[in-house]
């Protein structure tokens, strides 16, 4: 897998963080993996279509999941409701929207499925013998993986 | 909700930013709240109403200023305004369609939330950025 599809989810995510959280989120591991696995507790997985096929996943501890929402909202929750996970998933909506905008520009067009959501259940996706990313990020409210699987068509 | 690094330092534009988090922030308190649903729903529709035609009223007197100064990414602008607006009529329709559920209305919400946030904290600052490389009196922020 290419640099160039990596760095723009990379950079939409520190970007999209900065923004709405005010937190910059920084590399504190990288691996090479054989499945997309649902380490922590809350993912968001967005599917990707077009030049590029794939997917990419957020994975958040359960704790940090509920520290964004509550940064954003400015309300307490303990449960990951509707609400909470409608606007998880739009966060990874609008980073996947923006890393998109970057690829085009290096001429590869592709889309989004819209995120799906999964809360507490540990699940890995396998990727038929291919290989994907995971960058694990830390930030002062939790480290977070960022798993990419892209393939050029 | 509303976080004063979200201002962009033109008065009348923060004003009418704060009341729409303040309104966004009203909406999501009562479809949050833990009181029986059907009892929230008349104020659930009533706060839906107000702040879809104060959207309306914001997005026209945002654009309104922003050809008085001659923003010149006014188009790329109303063009986010029109997916911001066509984002929310598709949950109206959807609740005119199919009735107001708690978890559509939830869902709803948290995409609102989220919009709004990356609108005034994003393309709205570019507005303020603009007056001030202009020489212009956006406040420094």
């Amino acid at each position: 897998m290419k640099v160039e599809y990596i760095n723009p989810f990379y950079k939409a995510t520190k970007d999209i963080f900065k923004l709405m959280l005010d937190i910059d989120p920084q590399k504190k591991d990288l691996k090479v993996v054989e499945d997309m696995i649902q380490a922590k507790e809350t993912s968001v997985l967005l599917g990707i279509t077009g030049d590029l096929q794939g997917g990419i996943m957020f994975s958040f501890p359960m704790d940090m999941a509920l520290e964004m929402i509550k940064i954003m909202s400015g309300m307490d929750l303990n449960v990951i409701d509707s609400f909470a996970s409608s606007a998880l998933g739009e966060i990874g909506n609008i980073i996947g929207g923006n890393a998109l905008t970057e690829l085009s520009k290096n001429n590869y067009i592709c889309n989004i499925i819209p995120p799906q959501i999964f809360v507490g259940e540990h699940r890995s996706l396998s990727l038929a013998n291919e290989k994907a990313l995971l960058l694990t990020l830390t930030t002062p409210i939790g480290d977070f993986d960022l798993s990419i699987f892209l393939k050029a068509e | 909700m509303w976080k004063d690094n979200y201002k962009i330092g033109v008065d009348l534009i923060d004003e009418q930013h704060k009341e729409l988090f303040r309104r966004v922030w009203e909406f999501t308190r009562i479809i949050r709240s833990s009181e029986n649903w059907e009892n929230r729903i008349e104020q659930v529709k009533k706060t839906m109403d107000f702040m879809k035609d104060y959207v309306i009223i914001h997005f026209n007197d945002e654009e309104a200023y922003q050809e008085e100064i001659n923003y010149p990414d006014i188009e790329l602008h109303k063009q986010a305004h029109a997916k911001f607006r066509e984002g929310i009529n598709q949950y109206v329709e959807l609740f005119e369609n199919e009735g107001f559920t708690e978890e559509k209305i939830q869902e709803f919400g948290g995409k609102l939330m989220t919009w709004l946030i990356v609108h005034v904290g994003k393309m709205d600052q570019q507005i303020g950025e603009y007056v001030r490389s202009q020489g212009g009196q956006a406040n420094e922020s």
